[in-house]
């Protein structure tokens, strides 16, 4: 049983247990259309056969009534080419449009299934991988997977009725020219397998080199000025050189390889073998004139197969692999879950810590020992170094992390006792990475309180000291954000996440605080927002404004994930080393003037 | 030549090159490979040459079978297509494999030549010109250069064996082979107008995907706010709306691309038909042998699908010669920054004086004016004022970074223009609003600026900060990974590494713009003692964003639209009430202690 923070309802259950069976276990809904796929490409491949047979009839009609040749039979087997290879069009037709069907539902699905199983995720897991990571499955992997079946699979079907249908037809000319195109088929497996088993980790050489080629460049050129200002330009040629060297390396390399595919040779001498034998035969009196001819013809049927065969099996590669990718995603452990028997009530605000340990990975914590107590009300001030665990500390309240030893206790109960949505619904925090969504203001605002109408949106951006930037835009409320639309400077990002924790009036208020204002009239809006925020709340605040520290009910200094003093202003200056220093170049400037009359 | 798929935009330093300007310049990258080439073009002609022949000589057997031939000729005839069999491949072989080393070369040249010309263009190439487009002039566009020489191998091969046959095919009988030719036309124009339309489905399935990206993008950068507040519902009932979408629009796409293939292979089927008809009518008046009648039935697809390639080709064609264009431009465009001298002898301490001096970045906007300003050796210089001022176009000056218009800026009584660029900026010391880190290891990135810095002497500059204590904090000390961009460090511990190499670098001058944007206390304190012991040995020209570092300067200048309006320090300007005070109560009355003690009593 795996955990989920969140589910839908009427979701696909898929085998998980390997990339083949889960690939399968969805192709499986879409059974008609691989039927669709698989009946029309032998029908393409037989008609394809047929031809030459046609032809070689033909050939023996018109030699058998010579000199008066019979011109009926000539029209005959030409109308029935037409019609064959009208037949074979529709096939093929058929057989793509299946091929079609299949790719972009799978694309669809598992993308789908992929996206849901990304939201319910705990934060441990998304802070395992990268949000470029993520991306790059969530879409080009996926996509892989289309490609996988169309052309991927269609061509690889494809070529595979092209490889036996020599064989078939030959039977059906005589029973001993088989013996060409069925050693033919034997050895181009082997050699295909050979050739990719071969190719396999030079083109993977290729990608590599590639993609270290480019990182460096996009890293010089994003850096172009610290070079110059370092006057290095000259070293990183030297550097980029020895990239793209080892590009153009691994690009030859990948060309002798191509260069010397097999296959092609094996088709050359099938053909020679070929003839020998039907000439043989023919001389035996064994077969006609007309077989001669269509056995020629069967032959070059291995054109197909041998040509396409590179793309598309390389094409069924990459999709394996990015449905490997993506299965490990999806499968990825999530400790989480929603909970829902658990502890529901209002909180009240009491949360303490108790001997709280905790670790991202197995080894090495980013916490140890962590105890002390707020009460209602309160505002704590976290300090502390980056990377002393103030932003993780705070994350274990509302369970986006769980404790690995000790316990965080919010109104005397343990939060994992707590319902997950009644304990994260009453806490809000504030991360430092201020996110918006690209809708529009108002919709930011009311972002965990849906049904807000303009009233209260308003009443809580004022709060925040929003309300009066927002009405700078042209469309107030209704300007949406991102790329096209209103860009916000950090403070204001800053408040907007204050609005929207006035608007759920969280008990419980966590505020990762790191923006800084420019200009002290910021200052003293996000000052006053601040302030606002923390009545009637217990209030965590990481920050580095030392006016809201000064201030605080309770200071928690950390220092590499240990505690080492809490207390207020006044304790800590006459007893902790560290907290005194950040005053220190504060000290004597009370005697400077400040502006003359 | 302009691209036709008209994928990257054009650039201000873009230039049209003549037809013949081009085919000199990639001719000189293939010119070293003359031997090469000639090898892979005699195996080319050779190849298509033996490859044309082969249905000729089964051609050829059926005659002979046909006329009840003996076995002597049949043996020779079946000797010589095994060994043609064997020889196209040897061939092929020789051809590819030359002819990739080939492209591999000159793709290498190519590259290093516009990686080398982009790292040398100054900062104001780089402020006009988006440095993804530069990028991909490096990377894909001479990549694109490359696809396009092997398509260009290809194609000549294809039609190679397409006129050997056709010449064969004529001299037989040339009525059969004009019918032949007869459905080539309506090919080519098909494959040309079905290409168009699918090229725009493929635009609008494109586009549906972008947005199905932008949704996952949003979802897995905004995750943790959707979980904070319990919106995963809300997220992802938008996903499945734009994925369904893209699944109608892709799905329609693919319906329109999955048409051409089964129209070409019905039509090729009619070819072959119309062949085996007439070429049995050819025959039957005895116009020509069983065998030839053969040979045109059997080589009506080696025609159609070089057409086919042909109808494609001419745009792409285009495209990379479009592509070749783009980074002969990037590797020709003009450097703004002009050294009147080389001087070998390197900078010494001095006064810096700037006189008369003009400046702006484009036309329309003057940032200096006919601008004066000396500074003594040794001090340092704290400029202030609003946005637009002036401030760090003067520090870029200095940097060399941008050229100024008129005037002149000495530096110990010499003109900055007659220093060699290279050894003047190596004694400089620069760091930047936010700290540009490289990935590698933080002592890598300290001796940036010293490549022959050892560890120890890192190590010695990294304690004389606070004893060392900030390196605590980092899980490797010196040797700790600081990712993508410095992506795992603080901004603050960003700055401290950007200083640290400063330190080690012991320039004469040193030129910051302080960071605006805030640190955690106890780094701050990191950086302002790192601060402090830069600026006490040299020259400083501090951008200042911080009070503190307002008031430790020299001497502080006031600056407002490129002029100088007040100098003097903190004490002095505040008395005086001028533009200084206000600007002390836009940017800095916040950073003050009186500040901070009052704001909890309100």
């Amino acid at each position: 049983m795996t955990f989920s923070e969140f589910t839908v309802k009427g979701q696909v259950v898929t085998d998980k247990s390997s990339a083949l069976s889960w690939l399968l276990s969805h192709s499986r809904r879409h059974i008609w259309s691989v039927i669709g796929l698989i009946i029309p490409s032998f029908a393409n491949a037989a008609l394809a056969a047929w031809v030459p047979i046609l032809i070689g009839a033909a050939f023996d009609v018109f030699v058998r009534s010579q000199p008066k040749p019979n011109y009926e039979h000539l029209l005959w087997a030409t109308t029935m080419v037409v019609i064959t290879q009208i037949g074979r069009a529709v096939g093929i037709l058929m057989r793509n449009i299946s091929a079609e069907i299949i790719g972009q539902r799978m694309e669809r699905d598992t993308r789908e299934e992929l996206y849901v199983s990304l939201i319910g995720k705990s934060m441990t897991f998304h802070d395992m991988y990268a949000v470029g990571d993520v991306m790059a499955r969530a879409t080009n992997d996926v996509r892989e997977i289309n490609l996988m079946f169309n052309p991927g699979l269609n061509l690889v079907v494809g070529s595979a009725s092209f490889l036996i249908m020599p064989a078939l037809f030959a039977f059906y000319i005589h029973v001993e020219l088989t013996i060409v195109p069925l050693a033919f088929l034997v050895l181009y497996v082997i050699a295909l397998w050979q050739y990719l088993a071969e190719l396999r980790p030079i083109s993977e050489r290729v990608r590599r080199t590639f993609g270290d080629l480019n990182a460096h460049l996009v890293e010089v050129i994003d850096g172009v000025e610290t070079v110059k200002g370092a006057a290095q330009e000259e070293a990183e040629t030297k550097r980029f050189l020895e990239r793209a060297r080892d590009y153009r390396d691994a690009f030859v390399n990948q060309g002798f390889v191509e260069a010397r595919f097999l296959p092609l040779l094996l088709m050359g001498l099938a053909n020679a073998f070929g003839f020998w034998h039907a000439v043989t035969l023919f001389r035996s009196g064994v077969i006609s004139f007309g077989n001669v001819v269509a056995f020629m013809g069967l032959l070059s049927l291995f054109g197909f197969p041998v040509f396409t065969s590179l793309f598309s099996y390389s094409q069924v590669a990459l999709g394996l692999a990015g449905a490997r990718r993506i299965l490990e995603l999806i499968t990825g452990e999530t400790k989480l879950d929603e909970n829902i028997e658990g502890h529901d009530s209002t909180v009240k605000g009491y949360v303490s810590f108790e001997n709280v340990s905790f670790g991202y990975t197995s080894e090495g914590n980013v916490l140890k020992n962590i105890s002390f107590s707020a009460s209602p009300g309160q505002t704590i001030a976290l300090v502390g170094q980056t990377g002393s665990g103030k932003s993780t500390l705070v994350k274990l309240i509302n369970r986006i992390y769980d404790v690995q030893n000790g316990s965080v206790i919010v109104d005397g109960i343990d939060v994992r006792d707590w319902n997950l949505s009644s304990l994260r619904k009453q806490i809000s925090i504030i991360e430092q990475d201020l996110f918006l969504f690209s809708r529009t203001i108002g919709e930011n605002i009311a972002f965990g309180f849906p049904g807000a109408n303009q009233v209260q949106i308003e009443t809580a951006a004022r709060a925040a000291q929003a309300h009066d930037f927002i009405m700078d835009f042209q469309n107030g409320y209704k300007t949406t954000i991102g790329e096209r639309g209103a860009k916000l400077s950090g403070g204001q990002r800053q408040r907007l996440a204050l609005a929207r924790a006035f608007l759920t009036n969280p008990s419980i208020l966590i505020l990762d605080d790191s923006t800084s204002a420019i200009d002290s009239a910021t200052e003293d809006q996000i000052q006053s927002a601040i302030r606002e925020a923390s009545k009637g709340r217990t209030t965590f605040l990481i920050t580095h404004r030392l006016s809201q520290i000064r201030w605080a009910d309770l200071i928690v200094v950390l220092k590499q994930g240990e505690v080492t003093d809490v207390g207020d202003h006044d304790y800590l200056m006459e007893n902790s080393l560290a907290y005194k220093r950040i005053f220190s170049h504060y000290i004597g400037e009370q005697d400077l003037p400040e502006r003359g009359n | 030549m302009t691209s036709v798929f008209g994928g990257l935009a054009t650039d201000s330093y873009d230039r049209h090159y003549s037809d013949s300007d081009l085919v000199r310049r990639i001719w000189a990258y293939v010119q070293p490979y003359k031997v090469r080439l000639a090898t892979v073009v005699i195996s080319l002609i050779l190849l298509s040459l033996i490859s044309a022949a082969f249905p000729v000589l089964i051609a050829q057997g059926i005659d002979h079978i046909a006329a009840g031939g003996g076995q002597a000729v049949l043996i020779r005839l079946i000797a010589i297509i095994m060994t043609i069999g064997v020889a196209v491949w040897v061939l092929n072989y020789i051809r590819f494999r030359g002819f990739n080393t080939l492209i591999g070369d000159v793709v290498l040249e190519m590259r290093s030549n516009a990686f080398e010309a982009a790292v040398f263009h100054d900062l104001a190439f780089y402020d006009e010109h988006i440095s993804g487009k530069i990028i991909s002039r490096v990377t894909s566009d001479t990549h694109e250069f490359g696809q396009t020489m092997r398509l260009v191998g290809d194609i000549l091969n294809q039609m190679a064996v397409m006129f050997v046959l056709l010449f064969v095919l004529f001299r037989i009988e040339w009525r059969l082979a004009c019918l032949q030719l007869v459905l080539s036309p309506l090919l080519f124009y098909l494959v040309k107008g079905w290409r168009k339309i699918a090229r725009r489905v493929t635009r609008q399935g494109a586009r549906a995907m972008a947005n199905v990206n932008s949704a996952i993008q949003e979802a897995i950068t905004g995750i943790s706010v959707a979980k904070n507040f319990r919106q995963e519902g809300s997220i992802y009932g938008e996903f499945s709306a734009v994925n369904a979408e893209s699944y109608r629009i892709n799905f329609r796409r693919g319906l329109v691309l999955s048409t051409v293939f089964p129209v070409l292979h019905g039509l090729v089927g009619i070819g072959v038909a119309l062949m085996l008809y007439a070429g049995g009518r050819a025959a039957g008046i005895g116009l020509i042998s069983a065998g030839a009648w053969y040979l045109f039935v059997s080589t009506v697809d080696r025609f159609w699908f070089p057409v086919m390639q042909l109808a494609a080709f001419w745009s792409q064609f285009q495209s990379g010669l479009a592509a070749a264009e783009r980074v002969f431009a990037l590797i020709d465009a003009e450097p703004m920054v002009f050294q009147t001298a080389n001087s070998g002898s390197t900078l010494m301490p001095g006064d810096i004086t700037f006189e008369k001096v003009d400046f702006h970045y484009n036309k329309n906007e003057q940032v200096l004016n006919d601008f004066n300003l000396q500074i003594l050796a040794g001090q340092s210089v704290a400029l202030v004022g609003h946005t637009g001022a002036g401030k760090s176009s003067l520090v870029k000056l200095l940097a060399r970074f941008y050229e100024f218009q008129s005037g002149t800026i000495y530096i110990g009584g010499r003109d900055v223009r007659t220093f060699d660029l290279q050894e003047y900026r190596r004694q400089i010391g620069i760091v930047s609003q936010s700290p540009f880190l490289f990935s590698g290891s933080l002592a890598d990135n300290i001796r940036y600026a010293c490549p022959g810095a050892t560890d120890s002497d890192i190590l010695e500059v990294a304690h004389s900060i606070g004893d060392g204590e900030w390196l605590h904090a980092l899980p490797e000390g010196i040797q700790t990974d600081v990712g993508e961009r410095g992506s795992r460090l603080s901004l603050g511990q960003r700055q401290l590494v950007a200083l640290n190499r400063v330190l080690l670098q012991d320039p004469i001058l040193f030129l910051l713009d302080e960071a605006t944007a805030s640190v955690d206390p106890f780094t701050e304190s990191q950086i302002q003692e790192a601060l402090d012991l830069i600026v006490k040995n040299r020259t400083s020209i501090l951008i200042a964003h911080r009070l503190s570092t307002v008031r430790s300067a020299d001497l502080i200048i006031v600056m407002r639209q490129g002029e100088i309006i007040e100098r003097g320090n903190h004490r002095e300007l505040m008395e005086s009430s001028g533009h200084y005070a206000d600007l002390y109560d836009t940017y800095f009355r916040h950073q003050s202690l009186e500040y901070i003690e009052s704001i909890g009593i309100g």
